[in-house]
């Protein structure tokens, strides 16, 4: 259904760090991104830029476990079940 | 968990568990404040259509089952307060149909009004509640109330959500979240390593932050309800907002949020912010999707910026980020950190709450409209966003009452977002916020030019035309009067033409000036004409100045001559001086000065702030404006008589010169130096029937204080050249008749240029400078030379035709205050120097030099404000404060001369300022010292004397204490007894410091506004040592209900059947301070004690107390209801110990066998007994039948007993039902005493047979009085009336006796 390229954990990881100002390194996998200073409305804003490559993400499946290795189970998940789709 | 949980019983799913960090914060504060309902919070949800009632009503009830936080239940423990989920406290759904209501929605309006304004008891009261008003058939309001300790209003939201979801839902979906792990989470991150790092963080951030400041000036508690005004955004703002976010790649509500802070900024007139960002913590907790009390508020402190807004905004959110990584440490424990103790200590200003997520709420086949009603206690304001910008925002404002009016809401209303729309232009345009006016465009047209739309015609002409017009007109009128000598209109034209004459002969003509060194003399005003008849500028001198000064004033006006007495010509050595004795008295001969319009009149110096005096010209143009204004304003005539007192050498004297030879009206001039003395200014307005005068406010505040100015009467009285306080406006019109009028204006427009009539009906604080006159424009600009809104301090400038044309001389010093007018093309306008607000009304309002604002330990103040406060104190005539050695000096004066009790001043000025603006001295003055000009000369005040205290502590309360206030100032010396904190330099801050030492040593902490109350070290220690007594709530079982005095025999009263003996306290005040009064109450009433086991066995309990106070001699008891048969029973016991009785008074006490057929009381009867002790007959309330009503209905009453801990009532209720089965097997013994026996004789009429002789078996003798009440009014305050006379006289009547058998 969409072209766009599928979502990487680096580039999760890059985006998280952009939203949060700061440099990818300290996005750790198991850091808990809210000490990190997310927010909802960044989340929000995570999720849709994310969903825009083909996953039906949802915000409330992100904001159960606020950690990137949290969200890349849930993306490979997502993405696994898009794939079988096709 | 503590070792308090397993005490209490357990019921429900939330087991008992401390209250984590953000509810125990509410607690207290709702503890603090009992009686503020503000922390309930509730909304309404209307909803319009076929509601299936019963449904609904499943709904909401099995949506309260999900939300435990909703039934919880607090009560204060050993180890702090402790909750625990009770289902009967669930707050089950009430339906009130109001069907058949006229007015359904109004009379459902009310009654959620009253009940989320009526205060809760968290340790005793249901904390949530929700009703359904049944409206009508298709109409209907759901209400609910919660309380802020249970859930915020994010909880609210998840729970109202979940009741929509459910009803009529085929589907239940995920039920609401469990509790428990949501306090698991605060224990967790309160013993976290994760907490250490955020509180370090936050006092890193923090250090050095600013005092916070709202809108608007001042400081008050939250009031029960905040105003609130919702304002939806108009899409266009909406679509910038969400254009401008984008393009910047920030989130919108951070982009709103720093555009938003920096208008909170620029109100509040500071460099550097501190806004409250509330924080809901729900993402990524346990409390995601959970009702419960979770948010917070982080701190932001935001600084002016001169950079693009793109980069403010980015600087905000990042600040935002780092705040928000620590954003679960608390608040209210970051102001504990910072030792921001105290109500007006906050650690933020205005909130700025924005709610991208909310929706509106869905109800399934109905229409519904959410209505807030209260969202928790507003300090200052709350500017909120809701709605996700989209399809919706709305901006809510939510603002204290006391520091806001709804007028001002609305004004904020519109200019806010018209402020958020300029920045967003500013942030896509590259500018900074710099270039975004805080103003409207609508505000910033009223306030430049309708508020200045003063043009009126002024003839183009000369003061000298006018009066030489006036002086032809009324030649025989009285023109000058001084001491005893009358000068008529023709002499004083003959005298000052001759003298003109005579100085154009010297060379005097246009554009010349001409010194006059005189003294208040006829010669003086016939001078000044005849200076400016010639064609000059007349410069007036103060001989009492000093040479130097004098000399560099010559020097820089160059007058052509000076005109003085013989005595003062040494004074101008090489200087042209002409003497009285040598002026020319009368020539036949014309003047042909050809004086214009654009000529100068006079030059009057002014002190620089350099210290080099500055000259100030005046053309006659600017001064013809200001007379002519002045002569129509306050319709002055030839039936004037106008004083002259001030001197010449100070502007205000030219209208009293001028004006009342421009309408032909008399100048009285004061004899030299009478400006200083009441008494003589008095004796002149009675004397030479003054109409119209002038004074400094300093001289107006000496002036009414002399007994000489009661009762004077004159037409009106001009005060300026000071700014004018309340209190002494309000004080003139109690001592004397008149208008009075509050003028402003610097020399250098003219002497005035705005007006305020302060009659005594102006309720205005502060009182206004006012309205500008004629020709005239006042302008409120901020550093960028925009205008400001009403409210917002800025600096003054001042416009129009009265302008001067500048410094003598100084053509830099003129360029540097007079400046081009920015907004009338090719007009001047004058720097004041004063900082100024507008009233909306277009009014100004004059805040002071803007030295007269200092800065302590950071802290912004208005001495100003200080000043206001003492002066309110009663008994205060007058009171200026400064800042000597960091320390604040009050001087003040009492009203007559009278000395003013110092604590009972601190604690008024405590009850009103910050504590960091209660002065640490209070220094009393006869005298004020003042300037030459009248002024009062702020450099001569006296210091402050430290009072160490003579004599030496005595207890050793009061030696350690005295210790601590040595340790506490760091202070070598010994500290006296009667030493007072402040007096020893206390301020505050070490306030706070000795109060954290007292608690850590006693336990105990007595709170600042005792300190302030009882300073000194030997009444402090008093109250240290009374704490215990007053811990317990007053239910000690031997309690002072009046203050020990020696040497008379004491009262004792008893209890009646609650056990509490508080009814007795009208009492013992009206036999105070002649007695000492105590009250015995029940052991009952604590529930760790047995119940005695007898009457008897009770009265001798009580004897043995009273022996603790009172070891030997008489005693006198009274004892109303129960209280007189214990009492009887004490008499014979104190008897039987060999003790004396001297007066036994039973108020409508029978004996007990009146009583052994009555049933038992019931708990709930039993607790009827409190409305009793409270004064309310329990009769009349038939309607109170649970504990839950009798408590409320005396909580309404303003009644203590309303406010008893828990098991304390059920102590009552022992006391109660414990008691009376005591009476009913008690078997009374005669004593010696006599009974005085005081009936209630409006009661009883199903009981006749209840009379004071059925004492008669029990007692010597019997006095039977009769008083018209009911039983339950004898300890009244109407009973007391008749019935403290009666025991006072029969006391009294004993002593006599005793001492007669001695």
């Amino acid at each position: 259904m969409t072209n766009a390229v599928p979502l990487t954990l680096e580039r999760m990881r890059a985006d998280i760090a952009k939203a949060l100002d700061e440099s990818p390194e300290i996005v750790t996998d198991d850091e808990n991104l809210i000490d990190l200073g997310l927010d909802s409305m960044r989340v929000l804003v995570l999720t849709t830029q994310w969903a825009e490559t083909g996953i039906p993400l949802q915000f409330s499946d992100l904001a159960a476990h606020v950690t990137l290795a949290g969200w890349w189970e849930v993306v490979q998940r997502l993405q696994a079940g898009s794939a079988a789709q096709k | 968990m503590s070792e308090a949980t397993s005490a209490v019983e357990l019921a429900g799913t939330v087991q008992a568990r401390p209250l984590t960090e953000a509810q125990a914060g509410i607690w207290y504060a709702q503890r603090l404040a009992p009686e503020n309902p503000a922390y309930n919070t509730a909304h309404i949800l209307w909803i319009d259509g076929d509601l299936d009632v019963a449904a609904f009503v499943a709904t909401a009830n099995r949506a309260a089952q999900e939300a435990p936080a909703l039934s919880l239940r607090i009560r204060d423990e050993e180890g702090g307060p402790q909750q625990w989920e009770d289902a009967d406290y669930r707050p089950a759904i009430e339906v009130v149909d109001l069907g058949t209501d006229a007015d359904p929605a109004a009379t459902a309006r009310a009654q959620m009004r009253a009940d989320y304004l009526s205060p809760v008891d968290p340790g005793r009261d249901r904390l949530a509640q929700q009703r359904l008003f049944v409206l009508g058939p298709q109409r209907f309001a759901w209400y609910l109330r919660v309380h802020h300790l249970v859930t915020d209003g994010y909880g609210m939201a998840l729970f109202s959500e979940r009741v929509c979801a459910l009803y009529g839902a085929a589907d239940a979906g995920s039920p609401l979240g469990p509790l428990a792990p949501v306090f698991d989470e605060d224990t967790a991150y309160r013993a976290s390593d994760k907490r250490v790092r955020d509180a370090a963080y936050w006092r890193e951030h923090l250090a050095g932050v600013p005092a916070a400041s709202g809108l608007g000036p001042g400081f008050a508690p939250p009031a029960a309800e905040a105003l609130r005004l919702v304002r939806p955004l108009d899409a266009s703002l909406r679509e910038r907002l969400l254009a401008t976010a984008a393009r910047l790649g920030q989130p919108w509500p951070d982009l709103v949020t720093a555009l938003t802070a920096d208008y909170c900024r620029r109100h509040a007139g500071v460099a550097e912010a501190v806004l409250g960002v509330p924080a809901m913590g729900r993402l990524g907790s346990a409390s995601a999707s959970v009702p419960a009390m979770v948010m917070n508020v982080l701190p932001l402190r935001v600084a002016q910026s001169s950079a693009p807004v793109e980069e403010f905004v980015r600087s905000v959110g990042s600040a935002m980020t780092r705040a928000r990584r620590h954003g679960r440490y608390r608040s209210e424990q970051l102001r504990r950190d910072l030792g921001l103790v105290g109500a007006q200590r906050r650690l933020y200003g205005p909130l700025i709450n924005v709610q991208p997520f909310y929706q509106p709420l869905l109800l399934r086949g109905v229409a519904l409209r959410t209505e807030i009603l209260s969202t928790g206690p507003v300090d200052d304001v709350t500017l909120g966003f809701r709605g996700d910008a989209k399809t919706l925002l709305d901006l809510e404002v939510e603002a204290n009452p006391s520091l806001y009016t709804p007028a001002q809401l609305e004004a904020h209303g519109a200019r806010l977002p018209a402020f958020l729309h300029a920045a967003l232009a500013a942030c896509d345009a590259g500018r900074s916020l710099d270039d975004v006016p805080l103003a409207t465009p609508a505000e910033t047209e009223h306030f430049l030019y309708a508020v200045n739309d003063t043009a009126h015609e002024v003839p183009d002409t000369t003061l000298v035309a006018l009066y030489e017009a006036q002086m032809a007109a009324t030649p025989d009128a009285p023109a000058l009067e001084f001491e005893g000598e009358v000068l008529s209109y023709a002499q004083l034209e003959q005298r000052s033409r001759a003298l003109a004459l005579q100085l154009r002969a010297q060379g005097v003509g246009r554009e010349s000036v001409v010194a006059l060194a005189l003294p208040r003399s006829l010669e003086l005003v016939i001078a000044l004409l005849a200076v400016q008849r010639a064609g000059g500028a007349y410069l007036p001198l103060d001989l009492a100045h000093p040479d130097a000064r004098l000399a560099r004033i010559l020097d820089s006006a160059q007058p052509a001559c000076v005109l003085a007495f013989d005595d003062a010509v040494v004074r101008f050595p090489g200087r042209d001086v002409l003497t009285p004795a040598q002026w020319s008295r009368d020539s036949a001969a014309a003047l042909d000065a050809d004086v214009q319009p654009q000529d100068a009149a006079y030059v009057i110096y002014t002190s620089g702030s350099t210290g080099e005096p500055k000259g100030v010209l005046i053309e006659h143009r600017a001064i013809v404006n200001r007379l002519e204004w002045m002569r129509t304003h306050y319709a002055i005539g030839a039936g004037d008589r106008i004083l002259q007192k001030t001197p010449a050498t100070f502007d205000v004297s030219v209208w009293e010169f001028f004006l009342p030879c421009l309408c032909g009206a008399t100048l009285v001039v004061a004899p030299p130096d009478a400006h200083r003395d009441p008494r003589a200014i008095a004796q002149l307005i009675r004397q030479r029937n003054i109409t119209t005068l002038h004074f400094v406010p300093s001289m107006l505040s000496a002036f009414l204080a002399a007994p000489d100015a009661q009762g004077l009467s004159v037409q009106r009285v001009f005060v300026s050249g000071e700014e004018l306080g309340a209190e002494l406006r309000d004080r003139f019109h109690a001592t004397m008749h008149g208008e009075l009028h509050n003028l402003y204006g610097p020399t250098e427009a003219a002497v005035d240029v705005s007006y305020w009539p302060a009659g005594p009906d102006d309720r205005s604080r502060p009182v206004p400078i006012g309205f500008p006159v004629w020709n005239t424009r006042l302008y409120v600009l901020d550093g960028r030379m925009r205008p400001l809104p009403p409210g917002v301090v800025g600096d003054l400038y001042l416009g129009g035709v009265q302008l001067a044309r500048g410094y003598l001389g100084r053509a830099d010093l003129t360029a540097e205050r007079f400046l081009d007018d920015p907004f009338v093309p090719g007009a001047r306008i004058y720097r004041s120097g004063d900082v100024a607000r507008w009233r909306a009304d277009g009014a100004v309002e004059f805040l002071g030099r803007s030295d007269h604002q200092i800065k302590l330990r950071g802290l912004r103040i208005e001495l100003g404000e200080i000043e206001a406060a003492v002066r309110s104190a009663p008994g205060v005539a007058r009171a200026e404060v400064m800042l000597r050695d960091d320390r604040l000096v009050a001087y003040l004066q009492g009203e007559g001369g009278a000395e003013i009790d110092e604590q009972v001043l601190r604690s008024h000025v405590a009850a009103r300022v910050p504590d960091y603006m209660v002065p640490s001295a209070f220094v009393a003055l006869a005298d004020w010292p003042l300037t030459a000009n009248g002024k009062l000369d702020r450099g001569a005040l006296p210091a402050p004397a430290v009072q160490m205290g003579e004599s030496a502590p005595r207890t050793p309360t009061e030696r350690e204490l005295a210790a601590l206030y040595a340790q506490v100032l760091e202070l070598d010396a010994q500290v006296g007894a009667e030493a007072d904190f402040f007096g020893l330099g206390g301020d505050s801050l070490s306030a706070v410091r000795l109060l954290m030492e007292i608690q850590k040593r006693w336990r105990c902490d007595p709170g600042l506004g005792a300190l302030f109350a009882t300073p000194t070290v030997a009444a402090l220690a008093a109250l240290i040592d009374a704490q215990p007594a007053q811990a317990d709530h007053g239910l000690a079982p031997l309690i002072r209900l009046a203050p020990e005095v020696t040497g008379s025999t004491p009262l004792f009263a008893v209890h009646p059947a609650g056990g509490i003996a508080w009814n007795y306290r009208d009492l013992a005040r009206a036999l105070s301070p002649a007695r000492t009064v105590y009250g015995l109450q029940s052991p009952a009433l604590d529930l760790a004690e047995p119940l005695p086991e007898s009457i008897a066995v009770l009265a001798a309990d009580y004897a043995d107390r009273i022996a603790t106070v009172h070891a030997a001699g008489p005693v006198h008891l009274v004892g109303w209801s129960v209280g007189g048969i214990i009492a009887q029973a004490m008499a014979v016991e104190l008897e039987r110990r060999g003790r004396e009785v001297g007066v036994l008074a039973l108020l409508d006490a029978y004996p007990a066998e009146c009583w052994r057929a009555e049933p038992e009381p019931t708990p709930v009867a039993a607790l009827r007994a409190l409305l009793a002790i409270a004064g309310y007959d329990p009769e009349a309330h038939p309607e109170l039948d649970t504990r839950e009503r009798v408590i409320a209905f005396l909580r309404r009453g303003d009644s203590a007993l309303g406010n008893l801990p828990e098991p304390v009532l059920d102590g009552v209720v022992r006391a109660v039902t414990g008691t009376n089965r005591l009476v009913r097997g008690h078997h009374h013994v005669a004593c010696a005493a006599t009974v005085l026996h005081i009936r209630a004789g409006r009661d009883h009429a199903t009981r006749p047979h209840l009379q004071s002789s059925l004492w008669a078996p029990y007692t010597a003798k019997v006095e039977a009085v009769e008083l018209p009440f009911l039983h339950a009014e004898m300890t009244g305050r109407d009973a007391v009336a008749r019935i403290a006379p009666l025991l006072s006289q029969q006391m009294s009547r004993h002593a006599d006796v005793t001492k007669g058998n001695a």
